[in-house]
């Protein structure tokens, strides 16, 4: 490598890393950030509050908030007054409110309804909190009524594969990497080309006798080291703290990173093209990471949206590196898989690459 | 010389940022185009009721009971299902991402309905992928059902009946769900970022320290630069309003006065967090990376938006509580959904009142210290 660009990418470094809290943005915090959302975040239905609505001496509505409770899903909250108003207050998630007389009394009858009243601001979890309520309420009434269990039933086995327990963060930490790449990638990238033509410190590089694809390479070049490092760091942030499997290999997983993070710093590049000052690159880059986020199927499945939304996610880096990322981290990587979603990223990182070095040139003359 | 506060001197400084802002086309762009962009992908292609999902079958039995249970399978549309053959490895197809599950269904299971012993079946999910299998192991539950009482006649049915209200959102929508909780990702989104990176630019060009030294006091500054912000972001909000309610028929049940105080309230917090971040760091990349770490993520992620406080362990609940888009979920969605009135938002308004006046009272003491010698 020559001594110019060897001076040149010392400099980047340097400048990146005086920065004291630069170090503490780059590397502590992925690992808080991390942590925070692997612990934090879940899909998991818990901590119901519920409500119940019965006469004093109704024993089987008893069983039942007894029975609910133990289960582990539900807390209690605090009962009485119009339940409506309860649930609307946001004081319970779910109230059952027995039949008039009592669910012991209409139960012998043969008449009369158990209700529940649900939040359904959020109807994800409205469904789950109801079907809890509905295996409850059917075990203790079977056990009320002994001889309905003799009937057969239909045993539904289900096994989740490759996150059995159904870790959030193993579905996670491939998000988080991703996000925090873009952030390095994307955004630290194409301001930091900026700062140099808002600061005039450009026209200086570009007077000096240093070819354009050498500025262009040692402006670029730093940050995919470091972005090669930061996935070092959260991978083995991942597998020690959330005891991720690594299960396929690491070259796979460094070369997909790698692939992916030519694109991005490519992307990076191009968005400084376009931009005069850093607030401009920095919203320049939100404009490209926020649908790239959203349409990577990072947290909403891109299975269920419409035709044309799939067919632009199919122009997304993001997507085919989240793809490899879940693939390689939980599943082993399969060599098909690998392939086809490693070389649909290598065109679109040639293509961004050949594009931004030619609006890069252009800028310079 | 007057040393109080001339609300002449905070409108010039706000003019001259009108300017700026006008002048430059991304930030209108982006303050105008990015609540565009988050409605319409919300709204429309955001569908938490999941429908044909790839399913394998490795139907071993091949009898007129597993014909039933498929029939069941399919009907319900939530599944696309693939015949595949039994003997092969079935979890190839989840390792090549072609798949979401497999249904194993083993010879014999025609033979233990008929006899009226319990049968059983196999379901493989995918759990890479965890958004979608929560969703479809909650469907599981109501095709087993109608797939017994199917089979084995409907001997089950219980002796009273279970009625579940589904309140403030009947039809249980997404977009009833999502679009509400937009607003505050809006507000928590451009408002923090903009504010902090404009104030930072300032100090990272010198040009703070020129207007300091000018007759202009340090609060007029303040509330000049941040005014045409404010607007910009509440043009953004009230875009947001009008298409959920013309476009996505999203009822507003409660009073507006309410949301626009809660929305001023708000606003005024995530301004101060983003004055107090372009004080901090006086830098814009730094600047940008601390309003992203402290401000949009926590807005998008521990919110409440999409994944419910209520899970989160309870260190992260309290830990919520600091967090003021949390309580400005509570009060749009109340808002919006519910209907609810000042008694039952007393305790995120007052929640919100709290963090704004501790956010505006930090954001100052900083910035004042920062400005003697």
């Amino acid at each position: 490598m020559n001594a110019t660009i060897k001076g040149f990418i010392k400099k980047e470094f340097i400048h990146v890393l005086r920065d004291k809290r630069m170090w503490v943005l780059l590397f502590i915090s992925p690992i808080i950030q991390l942590t925070l959302f692997g612990y934090a975040i879940s899909n998991e239905v818990h901590n119901i509050r519920l409500a119940v609505q019965f006469a004093p001496g109704d024993v089987i509505a008893q069983k039942l908030t007894q029975r609910c409770l133990a289960s582990g899903w539900f807390i209690p909250a605090k009962s009485g007054g119009d339940p409506y108003l309860l649930v609307q207050s946001g004081r319970a998630e779910a109230v059952l409110v027995a039949p008039p007389g009592g669910v012991t009394k209409s139960l012998r009858s043969g008449q009369g309804e158990i209700q529940v009243l649900l939040d359904a601001t959020n109807m994800i979890r409205a469904r789950s909190i109801e079907q809890y309520i509905q295996a409850i309420v059917l075990e203790v009434l079977l056990e009320e009524f002994p001889r309905q269990t003799m009937q057969p039933f239909l045993n539904v086995d289900i096994r989740v594969l490759y996150n059995p327990a159904m870790k959030t963060a193993y579905f996670l930490v491939p998000g988080v990497m991703v996000v925090l790449l873009c952030l390095l990638t994307i955004i630290m990238t194409s301001m930091s080309i900026v700062r140099e033509r808002e600061m005039g410190t450009f026209e200086t590089l570009v007077t000096a006798p240093i070819h354009n694809w050498e500025i262009l390479f040692g402006k670029t070049l730093p940050f995919v080291i470091l972005a090669l490092a930061q996935v070092t760091l959260i991978l083995i942030a991942a597998v020690l703290i959330f005891g991720l499997p690594m299960q396929g290999p690491l070259w796979k997983f460094y070369l997909a990173a790698l692939m992916f993070i030519c694109t991005t710093v490519a992307v990076g590049t191009m968005i400084s093209t376009i931009s005069r000052t850093q607030q401009q690159a920095m919203m320049g880059s939100f404009l490209f990471m926020f649908p790239g986020i959203l349409l990577s199927g990072m947290m909403f499945p891109l299975e269920n949206m419409p035709k044309v939304i799939i067919g632009i996610s199919y122009l997304n880096p993001l997507r085919y590196f989240l793809t490899l990322l879940r693939n390689i981290l939980l599943k082993g990587g399969d060599n098909w898989v690998f392939w086809t979603n490693l070389s649909v990223m290598a065109i679109l990182a040639v293509i961004a690459i050949a594009f931004s070095f030619y609006r890069f040139r252009q800028t310079l003359d | 010389m007057n040393n109080g506060f001339r609300w002449g001197r905070a409108f010039s400084i706000a003019r001259k940022e009108i300017r700026h802002v006008m002048r430059d086309p991304f930030t209108l762009a982006w303050s105008l185009g990015l609540p565009l962009i988050l409605v319409v992908f919300f709204g429309y292609a955001i569908d938490f009721n999941v429908r044909d999902v790839q399913l394998n079958i490795a139907d071993g039995d091949k009898s007129r009971a597993s014909r039933e249970l498929l029939q069941q399978f399919s009907s319900s549309q939530y599944f696309r299902l693939k015949q595949v053959n039994p003997g092969q490895n079935v979890r190839r197809d989840l390792d090549q991402e072609r798949s979401k599950g497999v249904l194993v269904i083993e010879p014999g299971f025609g033979r233990a309905v008929g006899e009226g012993v319990p049968a059983s079946i196999q379901l493989l999910l995918d759990g890479a992928d965890n958004s979608t299998v929560g969703i479809i192991l909650s469907y599981v539950t109501g095709i087993q059902q109608a797939t017994q009482e199917k089979l084995f006649g409907s001997s089950r049915s219980l002796p009273i009946k279970l009625k579940s209200r589904f309140l403030f959102n009947q039809e249980q929508s997404s977009q009833w769900f999502v679009v509400p909780g937009l607003v505050v990702i809006v507000v928590g989104l451009l408002s923090v970022l903009l504010t902090s990176l404009t104030v930072a630019r300032e100090w990272e060009t010198g040009s703070m320290e020129l207007l300091l030294s000018t007759p202009v006091k340090p609060l007029e500054i303040i509330l000049g630069k941040l005014t045409p912000y404010l607007v910009l972001v509440l043009i953004g909000v009230g875009m947001v309003y009008v298409i959920a309610r013309a476009q996505f028929a999203i009822p507003f049940r409660g009073s507006h006065t309410l949301f626009i105080v809660g929305i001023i309230l708000f606003l005024a917090q995530c301004l101060a967090q983003g004055l107090l971040i372009s004080v901090m760091t006086r830098q814009q990349q730094s600047a940008m990376m601390l309003a992203f770490i402290t401000g949009l993520l926590p807005t998008l992620l521990l919110s409440g938006f999409i994944f419910p406080v209520e899970s989160m362990p309870v260190f992260f609940q309290y830990f919520t509580y600091s967090l003021a888009p949390r309580w400005f979920m509570v009060v749009s969605r109340g808002l919006f959904l519910k209907g609810a009135g000042i008694f039952e938002l007393a305790e995120p308004m007052i929640m919100l009142l709290v963090l704004t006046i501790i956010t505006i009272v930090i954001a100052l003491k900083y910035f004042k210290k920062d400005l003697e010698p």
